[in-house]
């Protein structure tokens, strides 16, 4: 199977994006990530849920998670606070290592969409044709498609 | 010829650390190799001479106390300590400073001043963002507090630990000699800590009783871990007071209770290795071949030789010179380098007053001079850049400017303080 047929269409989002609209977009949507697109629509980049949390929760906790004890649910209520006035530009890491992106042709191989996936650590790709978005394909989906072919075989 | 290109060897090594143009480990080790490549160095002189090779005591004594360090930080003890402070000083943020700058202060005497501040940094972070102060100040204030502190015993600050196998001195000689004077200069500096920050003890009472209501029992990781450490803790403070008596060299001391703890915890190699600066101590051995060369071709006995007749038998003179002069170098360099550099000549100089104590007392100049100066700018100490990192890492960034016009009022009135101490100690009444 090709990468254009797993792609399933998936909201993008811009670089000046409000973090907390894209956060929320994520949330309702339940998706792993989202698409960052240029001005001209072109893919930009992905914003891993994984990168908002990281963009949440304080460098120190991160480093020793059991200091989160410390935090109750008012406390995460105010980290969560931290997204507002901000935009997709500030939830990114720095710094912006644009020449390699997460994304595949619309030709890729399940293996190479999951090498992609595996080399840059992101739960989700996106598939272009030219310079246009088809969609993404997530973590979850290419999974359920690798196991299937091989379940069979059990 | 050879000692002319030995000393350039040395400066162009020592202008590299102290202008940071390239990491000061790789300063240190390309030093130590042109010192190979002049001829120099050898085998011998390197790694097996007591006057000009690698002091193993100082390295294995640091490994030592960082593996110690790496056992206890998996005890949460000092998590617990911290908000147990801050709940203790009923969240009034002067008073939550105070308690830390003490714990930080006794924990940097008793393990060291490096990793204690990098065990304390965070669960202050932590603190500030509940009780909703700026960290900066308590971060600034716990880097200040731990060079005071750390000066107060052999281990306390790397210096200490290079004087003190460079002369022979005793766990307990730095306790009688400096610890008396750390205390007052610690009663002094909280006092400043209420004037230099006292824009940022803003009291939000809700934020206090969310601390309040925190548990830092919660803390504590492994119970049975953290009576083994306080245990084996306790041991090899009891060797460090003993070890002359026992024969046996504080760097024994602290593998030894290094291997206990390893033994007595279930932790893997990766945990119990977690707080050892691999880089520091290679920077350190770089550090002691760099000037073991020195020795090797005749420069440190020649300075020695002139310092020694220029001082004469006016011991006030030299001991104000060192610890005014070695204040203000260690604020410009690292004071590492700055002390492995001038224990041969310190050691000249005390040899020449024939185990007088007021030449003697030289030790102590050299010891509070690097040790408070290092207050002096963000640069001065080890413990003053790993708390610019930490806060930086966390979004707080400290500017040099904006850490030195903290640390160098701290610097000066800690060090004018220190001046009558050694002044009324060793020279009033004539030792």
């Amino acid at each position: 199977m090709r990468a254009r047929e797993l792609a399933r269409a998936m909201p993008t989002v811009a670089v000046d994006t409000d973090a907390m609209q894209a956060a929320q977009l994520m949330a309702a949507e339940r998706l792993p990530g989202l698409i960052v697109c240029r001005e001209d629509g072109r893919p930009y980049t992905i914003l891993p849920g994984s990168q908002v949390l990281r963009f949440l929760i304080p460098t120190y906790i991160q480093d020793d998670p059991r200091l989160a004890r410390a935090f109750d649910e008012k406390a995460s209520d105010e980290m969560v606070g931290k997204l507002a006035r901000r935009t997709v530009h500030d939830l990114l890491p720095k710094p912006q290592d644009v020449d390699e992106l997460p994304v595949v042709d619309g030709d890729a191989t399940t293996v190479e969409v999951a090498a992609v996936m595996a080399r840059m650590h992101s739960p989700l790709v996106a598939v272009v044709a030219g310079e246009r978005v088809l969609g993404a394909i997530t973590v979850g989906r290419l999974l359920s498609h690798l196991l299937s072919a091989t379940s069979p075989q059990r | 010829m050879t000692a002319v290109l030995v000393v350039a060897a040395f400066t162009a090594a020592y202008v590299l650390i102290a202008t940071e143009r390239i990491h000061r480990v790789t300063a240190a080790l390309f030093g130590a190799a042109a010192m190979v490549v002049l001829g120099v160095v050898d085998t011998q002189v390197a790694f097996f001479s007591e006057e000009t090779g690698v002091d193993w005591n100082v390295i294995f004594l640091l490994l030592g106390m960082m593996v110690i360090v790496s056992v206890i930080k998996q005890t949460g003890v000092f998590d617990y300590v911290a908000i147990w402070a801050a709940k203790r000083a009923r969240g009034r943020p002067f008073a939550v400073m105070v308690l830390l700058v003490l714990i930080t202060a006794v924990a940097s005497a008793l393990l060291d001043n490096v990793t204690t501040v990098l065990l304390i940094a965070p669960v202050t972070l932590l603190l500030c963002d509940r009780l909703g102060l700026p960290p900066v100040p308590f971060l600034i204030a716990e880097a200040l507090a731990s060079n005071i502190g750390g000066a107060a015993t052999l281990i306390g600050d790397p210096p200490n630990i290079i004087i003190a196998s460079r002369a022979g001195l005793s766990f307990n000689d730095f306790v009688i000699n400096l610890a008396p004077i750390v205390v007052i200069l610690m009663v002094v500096f909280i006092g400043m800590c209420r004037l230099l920050f006292r824009h940022a003890f803003q009291y939000d009472e809700e934020r206090v009783a969310s601390v309040m209501a925190l548990n830092e029992r919660d803390m504590i990781r492994d119970r049975r871990l953290l009576i083994r450490s306080g245990v084996v803790l306790a041991a090899v403070m009891v060797g460090f007071v003993a070890h002359s008596a026992l024969h046996i060299e504080p760097s024994l001391v602290a593998l030894l209770g290094a291997g206990t703890l390893v033994a007595v915890s279930d932790l893997d190699p990766p945990q119990f290795l977690e707080e050892v600066e691999w880089p520091t101590l290679v920077f350190f051995m770089g550090l002691f071949i760099m000037v073991g060369a020195l020795v090797e071709v005749g420069v440190i006995a020649r300075l020695g030789e002139m310092v020694t007749n220029a001082v004469g038998e006016r011991f006030f003179l030299a001991s104000s010179v060192l610890l005014w002069g070695s204040a203000l170098l260690s604020g410009i360099v690292d004071n590492i380098p700055y002390v492995t550099t001038m224990t041969p000549l310190v050691q000249g100089l005390v040899d020449s007053g024939n185990g007088s104590p007021q030449a003697d007392a030289l030790w102590w100049a050299l010891a509070l001079g690097a040790d408070l100066g290092g207050n002096s700018t963000a640069v001065g100490a080890s413990a003053n850049v790993v708390i610019i990192g930490i806060a930086a890492r966390n979004g707080h960034p400290i500017s040099f400017w904006h850490f030195t016009k903290y640390g160098v009022v701290v610097a000066v009135v800690t060090i004018a303080i220190s001046w009558p101490y050694l002044w009324l100690r060793y020279y009033a009444f004539g030792g």
